[in-house]
């Protein structure tokens, strides 16, 4: 018997622990250990966040179908890890500490022979100061209840408009070296969608805020894509979705403070500035949860699992070099500890081994640039051939890792909903191949220009909606929800 | 729906192309949004496949 141990419960966990289940016999544990026992499907908080959708209709309560499945749920945080277990436990175990109210504060030794660190980042709100979603005028889509508050604050600002009052909403990243600018991006553009279908255009400013060197960028150093006869760029395609707007931007902008009427930044020529805002949403930084990891003596072991910024260090090429020379081959493919090799790090829990896009540093020191993005797709397709090579070694003995899945080789599709509706809804359907640039495979243009792409129209909002509902009715394990992809 | 807005020369605006009107047509017709909308499936569910070994 086998028992496979995942921590947290989202796209990269989730997917891992469902193929577990279906591929594995009953004989093998599998242990699901996640802070909350909801699922959400994170991509639709930018709708709850305008009051298209609720809470309630993008998330779901894993606890039946974890029994009905047979996996084991514990509602924990975990905390430290023991990679090579101690005096009395002679494997590897994780020590969490219990997040229901019966059991608060609580802990546990969970042991096991296979781990997957599927944590996600921290969304490192302290980071930035002032920055505390829910608190005055700033809002946040991160979560679902995030998202929910989110919405409370923005009719509260159209309600404001209605009254002749006239608002500055500023949408963007809310860090210096912040990732995740797509969802902000969407979120600005659902925004402006929904005070434009209310006719309160004229009493709105809508501001992009952004560490990106150039619009479009979105962490992965933009891309070239095809459109009307020119190789073109998501710079272009970016910045001309807001000139249609009438959204105004401003970019490579660190934000390092908020208060209640300010948003304070540097930028990348050093200067200090300030914007005004009425309603703000930030996206944070991102790091690690902090955990800790100790050897069978009890000698901290950190930073053997974990790369300075928390996250866990996995087959990936960590060697400083400067972005000239970076390279494909440093993306991992395996999401395996090189120290513990039966332990894993798909989605956003595993070290990149640096940016995609160019870091940049002002004349005060300050880097401000988008870090590397990891969106669902790519979480997904990680979580599940994580799975996949884990069965494989449980089934053979074998510890040869088959299945493989780089950001350097994989695509990945984004839909980015510029508003809602079945008839007059908006979105533009991006995909790049791959996610990671390969120079040396693609000379010209870094991807393949034929399946790097971006289309805005009706038809990526009907893409984007039945998404939401096909990958929750995947997460639901509903019949055949293996025959839909990642 | 879309106010138009007046662009102040020389400013980050001024450079990006702005969709005209008989673009903006076709992102919302809806026979042409159906055929796109298959096209796209397609492309999205090759990159999908290619995705991992
Ligand atoms: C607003 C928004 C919109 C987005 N839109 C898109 C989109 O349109 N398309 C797209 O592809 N991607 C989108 N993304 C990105 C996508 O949501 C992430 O790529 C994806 O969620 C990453 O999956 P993950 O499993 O690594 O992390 P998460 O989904 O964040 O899951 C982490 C899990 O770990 C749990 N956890 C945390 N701490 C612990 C602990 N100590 N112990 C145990 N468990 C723990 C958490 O509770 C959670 O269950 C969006 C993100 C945001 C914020």
């Amino acid at each position: 018997m086998a028992r496979i141990v995942v921590l947290g419960a989202g796209v990269a966990g989730h997917t891992a622990a469902s193929y577990l289940q279906r591929y594995l016999t009953k004989e093998h544990q599998v242990t699901v250990i996640s802070p909350s026992s909801i699922y959400q499907w994170i991509p639709s908080n930018i709708w709850v966040g305008v009051g298209r959708m609720t809470a309630d209709e993008i998330k779901f309560d894993l606890k039946p179908l974890y029994k009905k499945w047979g996996v084991e749920f514990l509602q924990a945080k975990a905390q430290r890890f023991y990679p090579e277990g101690d005096a009395e436990i002679n494997s590897g175990y994780v020590e969490v500490s219990f997040t229901t109210p019966d059991r608060s504060g609580q802990t546990q030794k969970v042991p096991y022979d296979f781990l997957i660190n599927a944590t996600g980042p921290k969304l490192n709100f302290e980071a930035t100061e002032g920055l505390h979603p829910g608190e005055g005028n700033i809002a946040s889509v991160c979560t679902f209840s995030h998202a929910t508050e989110a919405w409370e604050l923005f009719k509260e600002k159209l309600e404001k408009m209605q009254n002749g009052q006239k608002q500055t909403f500023v949408i963007g990243t809310g860090h210096p070296t912040a990732t995740c600018q797509g969802a902000a991006f969407e979120y600005i553009l659902n925004v402006d969608f929904e005070i434009k279908r209310r006719g309160l255009q004229d009493l709105a400013e809508v501001v992009w805020i952004t560490n990106e060197y150039e619009l479009g960028d979105f962490g992965m150093g933009g891309a070239f894509i095809k459109k009307g006869g020119f190789i073109s760029n998501t710079k272009l395609f970016a910045e001309s979705y807001f000139v249609e707007r009438n959204i105004k931007w401003i970019k490579r902008a660190g934000v390092k403070k908020i208060d209640a009427q300010k948003i304070y930044y540097e930028n990348l020529d050093g200067e200090y500035l300030e914007q005004a805002y009425d309603f703000a949403m930030l996206i944070p930084g991102f790091a690690g949860h902090g955990f800790q990891a100790f050897d069978k003596q009890g000698t901290d072991i950190s930073a053997k699992l974990f790369a300075p910024n928390g996250l866990m260090k996995v087959d990936a090429d960590y060697t400083p070099r400067p972005f000239e020379e970076w390279s494909v081959a440093d993306w991992p493919q395996t999401y395996q500890n090189p120290s513990y090799p039966n332990i894993f790090a798909p989605g956003i829990a595993f070290a990149p081994p640096h940016s995609i896009s160019k870091p940049m540093t002002n004349k005060n020191g300050t880097a401000i640039y988008a870090t590397a993005p990891r969106t669902g797709m790519p979480s997904g397709v990680m979580g599940k051939v994580t799975a996949e090579n884990i069965v494989n070694w449980i089934k053979t003995g074998n510890p040869e890792i088959k299945h493989k899945a780089s950001m350097g080789k994989m695509g990945a599709a984004c839909i980015v909903s510029a508003g809602y509706g079945m008839s007059k809804g908006t979105a533009a359907t991006m995909t790049v191949s791959p996610v990671v640039p390969d120079w040396d495979k693609f000379p010209e243009w870094g991807r393949d220009i034929n399946t790097t792409m971006g289309e805005p129209g009706l038809a990526g909002h009907w893409l984007k909606w039945l998404m939401h509902y096909m990958f929750l009715y995947k997460a639901k394990g509903k019949p055949f929800w293996w025959m839909i992809p990642e | 729906m879309e106010n138009r807005l007046v662009i102040d020369k020389y400013s980050e605006q001024y450079y990006p192309p702005t969709p005209t009107n008989t673009t903006l047509f076709w992102r919302r017709f809806i026979p042409f949004q159906l055929i796109r909308f298959m096209i796209l499936n397609w492309k999205i569910i090759r990159i999908v496949a290619k995705g991992h070994s």
